[in-house]
């Protein structure tokens, strides 16, 4: 089982904060603007390394269901079966719109110095937590935020009729918030989300996405949510679409689940034992003993 | 996105399905379309329910099975046993597949449910080389019988459901049927009258016969000329 940090990241694979040989300094927004087919180009690159000629199944949720689709389609003689989960073929307007409202907050905290921050010792924490606070809620769902806070008070028995946390919904934010400051980089968050802003699968075939996997052998399982608004099962419909217009070897479940986005990080059964199902499949069809 | 979020445990090893648990038996009807598939076909399954007929030809006849399924429970089962099976409608998730896509495209029982049966029929012999569509048989004398008699709806083992309740609201006779293949150019290739216990009459589809006495047909078309 193969999993590497992505190209452009803060924890572990190349990315903004490193420091660039040519200068002796940290990248910073010198950085180039990276895409999801650079992220799977540095994984192809490892495979290689490790001796690895095709890839049994490639998974991964989100973004990581974009570097599925872009695996199946930039490599598809090395990708046995395929499962992209809670993602979509090309970032939504509305999914764009939040990625800018992140890297505004970012941008707009003065310690972000221009994206030096690094090298002037400051740090834009406040914008960095905004953005996280924007982006945790398109995680979510209305009924499981409301499921788990309701309009509980956070230790308190009464309003307070000012700005402090009053809601728990609020204190849980802002935790998610300078938590996320603690083992994220600003300027990775502005690659990350662009990366994700630019993918469109169909691009590169006039916008229609069937000539993507035209020829593809890969099985496909596509996975989504029932309550996932930002990556809605419409979006994975498209994909089967798609697919089914090529003739490819798709399946595809939608799971029920309050849970929102989220969801695919869960221990959520149903979309356990279906994945699971998946694989078994796959794997007495590569001929793979179970043992 | 979700950077960075923890993952949850996955599955311990003991709650994971074996892989491809025997199905019961297939029910007759399905049995009868299953004979009728050569081995190794291209076949989609639409209204595929849990996956018997699809499992039976991946086992039996190394078919390259796939199928679709309206309810979510179907689908995950389907999946859960390892077919390659999509959560779609067949009035509405037909259109994408090419011409020709598959050699078999199996219809069981589904047909008098879809809104558009016509259209639905065209798709069909569409994207498979072969069509393979069953239902029950609306002109069975019991169904004439129950309106004639005691001028109800009817309603029988065939066709479990109130009248108020049903998901058939496009229910034909075999006589119908033969009607609407012929006007969409389409040629019955094959055609089976099946009784109560799903065996078949030997009975012309075209009979007075067949229409009074077969509970379900089961037809084989293609568009003429293939």
């Amino acid at each position: 089982m193969i999993c590497s940090n992505v190209l452009g990241g803060c924890l572990g694979t190349s990315g903004p904060m490193d420091i660039n040989p040519a200068t002796n300094e940290p990248w910073g927004l010198n950085f180039p603007v990276i895409t999801i087919g650079d992220m799977v180009n540095v994984q192809r690159r490892l495979i290689d390394h490790l001796g690895i000629d095709s890839l049994f199944c490639v998974i991964g949720g989100s973004m990581g269901g974009m570097q599925v689709l872009q695996w199946a389609k930039a490599y598809p003689e090395r990708v046995f079966a395929a499962v992209p989960i809670a993602t979509a073929a090309r970032h939504s307007a509305q999914n764009i719109a939040f990625n800018e409202v992140g890297r505004q907050a970012i941008m707009a905290d003065p310690d972000w110095c221009g994206g030096d921050y690094l090298r002037q010792g400051r740090s834009p924490e406040r914008g960095l937590a905004v953005a996280r606070m924007a982006a945790h809620i398109t995680y979510l769902s209305q009924q499981a935020l409301h499921r788990k806070f309701g309009r509980n008070l956070q230790d308190r028995a009464k309003i307070t009729y000012g700005f402090e946390a009053d809601f728990q919904v609020e204190s849980y934010l802002r935790h998610q918030g300078t938590s996320f400051v603690e083992r994220f980089d600003a300027n990775a968050y502005l690659y990350i989300t662009r990366a994700m802003d630019y993918f469109d699968l169909a691009a590169d075939h006039g916008g229609r996405l069937a000539e993507a996997f035209r020829g593809t052998r890969t099985r496909y399982c596509a996975i989504s949510f029932t309550s996932d608004w930002l990556f809605p099962t419409a979006e994975s419909r498209a994909i089967i679409h798609a697919l089914n217009a090529v003739a490819a070897n798709v399946s595809f479940v939608e799971i029920e689940t309050d849970k929102g986005h989220d969801a695919f990080l869960l221990d959520e059964p149903e979309f356990l034992r279906t994945l699971g199902g998946f694989i078994d499949g796959c794997a007495t069809l590569r001929g793979f003993v179970w043992a | 996105m979700g950077l960075g979020t923890t993952i949850a445990a996955p599955l311990a090893a003991a709650d994971r399905q074996a892989p491809r648990p025997a199905l019961p038996p297939l029910r007759a009807d399905l049995k009868l379309i299953a004979d009728m598939i050569p081995a190794g076909s291209r076949v989609l399954d639409i209204g595929c329910g849990d996956g018997a007929l699809l499992d039976h030809l991946s086992r039996t006849k190394r078919v390259d099975g796939r199928g679709m399924e309206l309810s979510q429970e179907g689908v995950n089962a389907c999946v859960r046993h390892g077919l390659s099976v999509i959560q779609g409608d067949v009035d509405n998730d037909l259109d994408p597949y090419p011409d020709a896509a598959f050699d078999y495209v199996v219809l069981s029982q589904t047909l008098q449910a879809t809104r558009h049966p016509k259209k639905v029929l065209e798709s069909l012999a569409r994207i498979g080389r072969h069509a393979i569509v069953s239902f029950p048989n609306f002109g069975h004398w019991h169904v004439r019988l129950d309106l004639l008699l005691h001028g109800r709806m009817p309603y029988n083992p065939m066709l479990a459901y109130t009248w108020y309740d049903t998901p058939n609201i496009h229910l034909c006779t075999i006589r119908d049927f033969i009607g609407l293949a012929a006007k969409l150019g389409l040629v019955i290739e094959q055609s089976l009258i099946l009784d109560r216990s799903g065996q078949p009459w030997r009975l012309a589809a075209e009979s007075r016969a067949a229409n009074w006495l077969g509970e379900q047909g089961i037809f084989v078309l293609s568009k003429s000329g293939r």
